[in-house]
């Protein structure tokens, strides 16, 4: 049986003026006919502004059809009598767990929808127990909920909507703002509803990965269905899928590439292991590859350090029982033009270490050289310091003000003290490596997610930093965004030669561009060396809980199976390459 | 940093006094300040500390939290102090100095504004640190139930209060994350004058208000889907139900308050 089910949807977003008069009339669902069997895992994918959002709302009433009909378990969504009807049955969940949770207490809060429906008090109890347990957070029931971890208040969102007993749970990018323990802890959540209590899950989401663990991939485009299949048929159209801005699983890339140079592997792989299995069974000439590297990583050694800590050690709340070392006894030298990627997990110590290097936070004890120079010294002043070191925070655009994006460009190289064609010529320069030249008269609060970033992005580079600091600059966007804003990431440090560090969860993202890594773990630099290097110990990266790349992962199942491709597979290319010199025939 | 500051003081227990009926221990927190400002007596007082005293015992919170919810109005207290020990004037000065003169009344005022300042904030710190805001909130909305009837929008007050609480802890981290990024920008927060450091704010104020909007629109819908609709025909997980411990709380707090009136009649007594 259909739970939800939509018959030529359409959606207008409608704009009127203070006399109710239409100014702007926009499509953002076109022709929409859909349903979704009970007990189904349906992921919904699409690039920003492709309407996913928009459908959801439509599936428990947020928002009714301008034309067309939306039922579930048949009742109509425009039935206003039966609103609590559809909202219970459909339960919502977003993306920022924040402002989804009502309550101080985490009980109180997952009470609060059956609290909503006039459910008896000793049933509610009975379910905010049932609904704490099954996210497996019973015993964080008394907790504030700004004290969990982004991971836990999600799954504290998740729990306040399976109290009411929904049949059907809406996600709405419920990943999108988490880190990979997080991700993994809300994944594992999602899918035991859906397997364990016959849940329906409908989870819109911009990770592949995740898309390729349900039953069924929606995908759209300009707000209608394009393609509407199970998981593997969907990524096999990977050409396709790249042209509304999306991506495929790293071992659905690999197994392409390996087709276009001859080799008959399906074209319908998207974990790891199949892809290994499939390998397995390839006609190998041998089970060692020949690790030559093709692509050798362009050392740039200049020798000139930009920024040096030595023996630094930071300690929040001290004298309190609640005293901690973030940062824990840490040496490090960044030199000039190097691209340097930082990876640790949540409380790792890496956001606290880049916040020392342009002085916002104070070191409990050692010291931090900018150029040289101690930047606490006695003749330093630590604003020039700011202006030396750019730093980009995460979720940046939240920091943007001005009426306009130029304004906005202008507030850092105003404070320097610039004016004039001086500041004008800064905004130009930074907009037009951040490829937003054609928005400068625009106010930044009608950007896009993605624009808005790269408006915050600039407005730090027109401060022509020596050293710029990213932390997570691609969090929270969808693969094109990511790839568009990390490669005028990369276009300006080729072009600019100045020092980058990029702090990342996603190790894709970091081997992309730099030239070293380094591991924070604890507060203490785990290890800090040219990127092939570090990525040869992805095993103990693993064992410290990082998140590896899944064609990492790959290799890993191949050794399992004794077939050797090398222990510094962190590209499709390179295992691409490894794997052609073990097949039979494929000696070019 | 901003975030160090604690808001919400409540500590989970399991003691007699974190299970009173929140409504109770509202109500008889507020007959404890009745008490304190009949009381005459320095005896009064000490009796109405040393009761709050054994309270705290009961709830298993340590003394020492005494001393930190002092801390804070501390300036306060050696302010009025001072002012009372300068300005009230007796028969007889004990000690003269310049245009410096203390009485043996001003000495005997001061003591015991003082020790009233402290009693008071002994017993509303117990509430606040055994009773979760959910809770006060909550006994604040069903005290005020009987207003409904005169269309006083008590379920939509205390709404309110709840998300207030909620959300500040948000907030001061969201300002301190707006305050690092515009201050790495070269933003000078907290030099200049009055004027100048006023208009230094508004790279964060604004920034903080479209977050704060964009929260509060996101919140609606999420309530929405949990169909929220006000007030009516809601219930509540957390039933408040008055037991034999609240009835003897309210009879032993009777008795302190007579005991208070009756060392006020009885003149010998300091």
């Amino acid at each position: 049986m259909d739970i939800i089910k939509t018959e030529n949807l359409c959606y207008d977003y409608i704009l009127r003026d203070d006399d109710g008069k239409i100014i702007e009339q926009s499509a953002a669902l076109r022709n929409v006919s859909l349903s979704v069997p009970e007990g189904q895992f349906l992921a919904v994918l699409g690039h920003n502004g492709c309407g996913k959002s928009t459908l959801a709302k439509h599936f428990n009433a947020i928002l009714t059809p301008t034309s067309g009909k939306v039922t579930v378990d048949r009742i109509d969504t425009a039935d206003e009598d039966r609103l609590f009807d559809i909202r219970q049955t459909v339960g919502m969940v977003f993306q920022n767990p924040d402002n989804q949770l009502v309550a101080t207490i985490v009980e109180e809060d997952v009470a609060f929808a059956p609290e909503n429906l006039g459910v008896p008090p000793e049933e509610i109890r009975v379910r905010v127990d049932d609904a704490l347990k099954q996210v497996d957070m019973y015993e964080f029931r008394e907790h504030a909920p700004h004290q969990l971890s982004g991971g836990q208040k999600q799954r504290i969102a998740i729990a306040g909507i399976i109290a009411m007993q929904p049949r059907c749970i809406v996600m709405d990018e419920p990943t999108a703002m988490l880190d990979p323990k997080g991700r993994r802890e809300v994944m594992k959540t999602i899918k035991r509803l859906n397997r364990e209590k016959g849940i329906t899950v409908i989870l819109i989401t911009h990770y592949m990965d995740e898309a390729a663990q349900a039953d069924r991939v929606v995908v759209m485009d300009k707000g209608s269905v394009l393609m509407d299949d199970v998981p593997r048929k969907i990524f096999a159209r990977a050409d396709e899928l790249r042209s509304v801005g999306l991506d495929v699983p790293q071992v659905t890339e690999l197994c392409g590439m390996l087709r276009k140079c001859g080799v008959s592997i399906s074209e319908e792989i998207i974990f790891e292991d199949e892809c290994a299995a499939a390998i397995e069974m390839l006609p190998l000439k041998s089970r060692t590859a020949d690790m030559a590297k093709t692509v050798a990583a362009k050392i740039v050694d200049i020798g000139e350090e930009a920024a040096r800590l030595e023996n630094l050690t930071y300690k929040y709340s001290i004298g309190t029982p609640f005293e901690k070392t973030a940062v824990d006894n840490v040496n490090l030298t960044v030199k000039k033009a190097e691209f340097v990627g930082i990876i640790g997990h949540t409380g790792s110590g890496k956001s606290t270490l880049i916040q020392h290097l342009n002085g916002l936070v104070k070191p409990t004890s050692g010291l931090v050289f900018i150029d040289g120079k101690d930047i606490w010294g006695k003749d330093a002043n630590i604003r020039d310091i700011r202006f030396k070191v750019g730093i980009v925070f995460q979720y940046s655009e939240h920091q943007l003000f001005e009426e306009t994006v130029a304004k906005d460009i202008a507030y850092g190289p105003k404070n320097m003290g610039l004016s004039g064609d001086e500041l004008d010529a800064r905004v130009k320069s930074a907009a037009e490596s951040m490829g937003i030249s054609h928005l400068l008269e625009k106010s930044p609060f009608e950007l896009s997610g993605g624009q808005q970033r790269r408006v915050a992005l600039a407005g730090v580079l027109a401060m022509d930093p020596k050293v710029l600091i990213l932390d997570e600059p691609a969090a929270g966007l969808d693969p094109k965004g990511r790839d568009t804003i990390l490669s005028l990431i990369k276009r300006y440090h080729e072009q600019s030669g100045k020092t980058v560090l990029l702090v990342s969860h996603s190790m894709e993202d970091i081997v992309k561009f730099a030239t070293k890594v380094l591991v924070m773990n604890k507060g203490k630099v785990f290890c800090y060396d040219e990127t092939d290097k570090v990525f040869e110990r992805t095993d103990e990266l693993v064992a410290i809980g990082l998140d590896v790349p899944q064609i990492t992962r790959l290799s890993h199942r191949l050794r399992e199976k004794g077939i050797d491709i090398g222990n510094d597979i962190y590209t499709t290319d390179r295992a691409a390459q490894r794997l052609l010199s073990l097949i039979k025939g494929q000696d070019k | 940093m901003i975030k160090d500051i604690t808001i919400g003081q409540y500590f989970p227990g399991k003691s007699v006094i974190h299970r009173m009926d929140s409504r109770v221990k509202l109500l008889l927190d507020i007959l404890y300040l009745v008490i304190l400002f009949t009381s005459q007596t320095f005896t009064g007082l000490l009796v109405g500390i040393l009761f709050m005293v054994i309270c705290y015992l009961l709830s298993q919170i340590k003394l020492i939290m005494i001393l930190k919810s002092i801390k804070p109005i501390l300036p306060l207290m050696l302010f009025t102090g001072i002012l009372n020990l300068l300005f009230i004037t007796g028969e007889e000065p004990l000690f003269k100095w310049w245009i410096i003169s203390i009485y043996p009344e001003g000495i005997r005022t001061t003591l015991f504004m003082l020790l009233r300042i402290l009693a008071l904030i002994v017993g509303m710190s117990l509430l606040t640190y055994t009773t979760s805001p959910i809770m006060l909130t909550d006994a604040i909305e069903r005290l005020l139930s009987p207003l409904k009837k005169v269309r006083f929008p008590v379920h939509e007050l205390s709404m309110m209060m709840t998300i207030a609480l909620r959300f500040i802890p948000t907030l001061i981290e969201e300002t301190d994350k707006i305050m690092s990024a515009q201050k790495a920008r070269g933003a000078e927060l907290d030099t200049g004058g009055l004027m100048k450091k006023a208009k230094s704010l508004v790279p964060v104020l604004i920034p903080l208000f479209v977050s704060a909007f964009k929260r509060a629109n996101e919140l609606a819908t999420a309530m929405e889907c949990r169909c929220y609709h006000g007030g009516e025909g809601r219930t509540r997980m957390r039933q408040l139900k008055t037991a034999p411990r609240d009835y003897a709380a309210i009879v032993i707090m009777l008795i302190l308050f007579a005991g208070v009136i009756v060392l006020n009649c009885i003149p010998i007594i300091p």
